[in-house]
C-alpha cells in the first residue's frame, strides 16, 4: 500500500500552520517584513522609470508584471522549499536525517515538504493586487483566455526549477558534511533570474544569458511566464516556451538523480 | 527463519585526520590524512522472531553503527543482513513500514507542537486505519501513562515523558522489530524503571523482536534472557545474562563476619582484602578455590556470618571490555594491514 502523499503533505501544511500560529507575533513580523521588501523593491523601480520610458523594451507596467510574476514565484518557494532546503544541512550534520529514511515514504519528498513556511505566501497576495494593477495599465494589450491559463502552468514551472536547483545544491551537504552557503547561493540565483534576459546583451551578456537559459535554467523561470502575460509571446519566442517545459523536466529528473546518488553516500552522525 | 540474520557485517569509515594548530588547519585546506576506521568488523548473528536481545559494549564499540545497518540508515562497507527477509540498505517501503528505530538521543517529534499532532502525522505515513490508529495510541498512552499530556507542546515535556512520547510514536505501526538504541538514557531511576515495565509487557503481548543496547545493566536485567557483547567492532560474547560472570570473572566474592570483634589481621592469605569495616570483611577469591578458603576460615577463626557471591556485573563487563581493548591494540600492532593504515589524498 502506498502512502498518501496528498494526506501527509496537508499535515505537513497543518502542522506548520498550528506551529506559525503559536509563535504568531514571529508570524506577523516575518509576513510584514518580506511584504516590506517587495514593496520597497517596487518603490526603486517606480523611481528608476522616472528617467526612462524603457528597459530593454519593458515598459512600466510590463516590468511590474514582471515583479508580480517574480513575487508569485518567490513567495511560492519560500513558502515551501527554502526552509526545508535550508534544515537538510542541519539534518545531515546531526544526524536528523535518520528518522527521514526510516519512514516508508519517498525521502526526498519527506525531506522537501516537511515544513511550510506559511508567513512568506503574504507575497503572493501583494503580488496578486500588482498584477490586477498592472495588467489594465499596459497600452494596447488584449488578453486571451489561453494567457490565464498557460500563467499559472509556466509559474508552477518556474517554482519547479528553482527547486531543483536548490534541492541539488542542498543535496551537496550530504558529501560536504555542511554547507550552508545556500542561501547565499539563493540570492546569487534569484539575483540574476530577476532582471529581463534581453538586458543580458553584449559580449558579457550573451555568454551569460545563454549559460543561464541552458545550463542552468534559471532565466526561463521568471521570463517566461512574465512575457507570456505582459508581451504576448511573439511567433519567434514560442521556442522558448517549448524549451522551459524540456528544462523543468530535465531539472527534476538531474535533481532526483543527484539527491539519490548522495543519498547513498549518507554516514549519519554520531549517537 | 530467524526475524534477523546477518553474515560478515563489516562497516568502516574514511576520517580525516585533523592535527592540532592553525597551521595544520590550513594546510589540511589542501593536503589531507585520512585513516580507515573499522566501526564493525564482520560479525555474524541469529535473532530468531520474538527475542529480546540487549547489545551491550563501551562507547565506540558499535552498537549504534548495527542498528543502523540494520534499519538501513546506513549501507555497510561488505557483509549482508537480512530483517524479516528484507535487505535493510534497499529501503523497501514494505520493510520500513514493519520495524522502528529508536534512539535515546535525538528526538523525531515536532519540537513545538503536541505529541499528538506527530502521531497523526505518522498515521497518514504509514496509512495506518483511523480505528485502529486509535486504539493503537491508547492503548499505548495509557501503558506509558501519559495520555493527559498529549495536548502539551514536547519542548515542555520533561525527558522521560518525552521518551515516553517517542516510544508511543514509534509503535503505533505496531512493528514486528525494534530497535532501541539506549532508550533510558538520562533517565531517573523511576523513569527507567516505567520504561522497563512497558517494554517487558508490550514485549510479552506482541512477541516482537526486540534489539536493545544501553548501559545500564538494570535494563539489561530487567528485560532480556540474551546478551550479546560487542566491543571494537567484534562480536567478544553471545549467550545469558549470568553466564557472563561464570565466563568472564575467575573470582567470587566472600563475605565474613567475625564474632566478638575478633577480626584476624591475617585476612590476606585467604584472598584479596577487598573491604574492612568491622566486624565485616570482604574478600576476593579465586573461584576454583572457595570451597578450600571458606572451610580454612571457618575452621580458624570464629564467624557468625558468611556469604558468597558473584562479583557486580557491571565489574566483570567493565573488566571483560579493558581486556579486550588490550587484545584489540595487540592485535592491531601486530598486523597494520591495509585496513588501518593511514592512506593519503590531496
Amino acid at each position: 500500500m502506498h502512502p498518501s502523499y496528498l494526506g501527509v503533505f496537508l499535515t505537513f501544511a497543518r502542522n506548520s500552520l498550528i506551529r506559525d500560529m503559536t509563535f504568531r507575533t514571529n508570524f506577523i513580523i516575518e509576513a510584514i517584513s518580506s511584504v516590506s521588501w517587495m514593496i520597497m523593491n517596487l518603490g526603486f523601480y517606480t523611481l528608476v522609470y522616472q528617467f526612462t520610458p524603457s528597459i530593454a523594451d519593458w515598459g512600466k507596467y510590463e516590468f511590474f508584471v514582471f515583479i508580480a510574476t517574480t513575487m508569485f514565484i518567490n513567495s511560492l518557494v519560500q513558502a515551501f522549499f527554502m526552509p526545508n532546503m535550508q534544515e537538510l544541512s542541519e539534518l545531515v550534520r546531526t544526524g536528523g536525517l535518520d528518522f527521514a529514511l526510516l519512514k516508508p515514504i519517498d525521502t526526498q519528498f519527506l525531506v522537501s515538504l516537511h515544513r511550510v513556511n506559511w508567513s512568506s505566501l503574504g507575497n503572493f497576495f501583494v503580488a496578486l493586487l500588482l498584477l490586477a494593477y498592472s495588467l489594465p495599465r499596459i497600452e494596447g494589450l488584449q488578453l486571451s483566455p489561453w494567457q490565464y491559463l498557460l500563467y499559472p502552468l509556466y509559474v508552477f514551472l518556474g517554482v519547479w526549477i528553482l527547486y531543483s536547483v536548490m534541492i541539488g545544491l542542498a543535496a551537496t551537504s550530504i558529501w560536504l558534511g555542511r554547507n550552508q552557503s545556500l542561501y547565499d547561493f539563493w540570492f546569487y540565483i534569484t539575483n540574476f533570474s530577476r532582471y529581463p534576459m534581453e538586458i543580458y546583451d553584449g559580449p558579457w551578456g550573451t555568454p551569460l544569458q545563454k549559460f543561464f537559459t541552458f545550463v542552468i535554467p534559471i532565466l526561463v523561470v521568471i521570463n517566461v511566464p512574465a512575457q507570456l502575460m505582459a508581451k504576448p509571446l511573439i511567433d519567434a519566442d514560442w521556442w522558448l516556451a517549448g524549451f522551459a517545459i524540456l528544462a523543468t523536466v530535465f531539472s527534476l529528473i538531474a535533481s532526483r538523480w543527484v539527491f539519490k546518488l548522495a543519498l547513498r553516500s549518507y554516514r549519519s552522525a554520531s549517537s | 527463519m530467524s526475524a534477523i540474520e546477518i553474515r560478515g557485517l563489516r562497516k568502516s569509515y574514511r576520517v580525516y585526520q585533523k592535527k592540532e594548530g592553525l597551521w595544520a588547519s590550513l594546510t589540511g585546506l589542501f593536503h589531507r590524512e585520512y585513516r580507515e576506521v573499522d566501526a564493525v568488523r564482520g560479525i555474524d548473528l541469529d535473532v530468531e522472531q520474538g527475542e529480546f536481545v540487549a547489545f551491550l559494549g563501551p562507547n565506540g564499540a558499535g552498537k549504534t553503527t548495527t542498528l543502523k545497518l540494520l534499519s538501513g540508515v546506513i549501507s555497510p562497507t561488505v557483509g549482508q543482513a537480512r530483517v524479516l527477509g528484507h535487505v535493510p540498505w534497499e529501503r523497501e517501503n514494505s520493510y520500513r513500514r514493519k520495524f522502528a528505530l529508536v534512539m535515546g538521543q535525538k528526538n523525531q517529534l515536532w519540537w513545538d507542537l503536541p505529541a499528538q499532532e506527530s502521531f497523526r502525522l505518522h498515521q497518514k505515513i504509514y496509512r495506518i486505519d483511523p480505528t485502529e490508529f486509535d486504539r493503537t495510541r491508547d492503548e499505548l498512552v495509557d501503558l506509558l501513562e501519559v495520555r493527559h499530556l498529549l495536548g502539551q507542546p514536547v519542548r515542555e515535556l520533561s525527558l522521560g515523558e518525552r521518551m515516553k512520547m517517542e516510544l508511543t510514536a514509534a509503535l503505533l505501526h505496531s512493528p514486528d522489530v525494534l530497535f532501541l538504541d539506549e532508550p533510558t538514557i538520562g533517565l531517573d531511576v523511576i523513569a527507567q524503571h516505567n520504561i522497563q515495565k512497558f517494554l517487558k509487557h508490550y514485549q510479552q503481548q506482541r512477541k516482537i523482536t526486540i534489539l536493545l543496547t544501553s548501559h545500564y545493566m538494570k535494563d539489561v536485567a530487567a528485560l532480556c534472557k540474551r546478551v550479546v557483547i560487542i566491543a571494537h567492532g567484534d562480536i567478544m560474547y553471545d549467550g545469558s545474562l549470568a553466564g557472563i560472570v561464570d565466563r568472564f570473572s575467575g573470582h567470587k566474592e566472600l563475605t565474613l563476619q567475625f564474632a566478638d570483634d575478633r577480626m584476624p589481621s591475617d585476612l590476606a592469605r585467604y584472598g584479596e582484602v577487598l573491604e574492612i569495616v568491622e566486624p565485616k570483611a570482604r574478600l576476593r577469591v579465586e573461584r576454583g578455590s572457595i570451597a578450600e578458603v571458606l572451610s580454612a576460615v571457618l575452621a580458624n577463626h570464629s564467624v557468625e556470618d558468611v556469604s558468597v557471591e558473584d562479583p557486580p556485573l557491571e565489574e566483570v563487563i567493565a573488566e571483560m571490555f579493558a581486556l579486550t581493548a588490550d587484545q584489540s591494540r595487540e592485535s592491531r600492532d601486530a598486523n597494520r594491514q591495509p585496513a588501518q593504515s593511514v592512506t593519503q589524498s590531496s
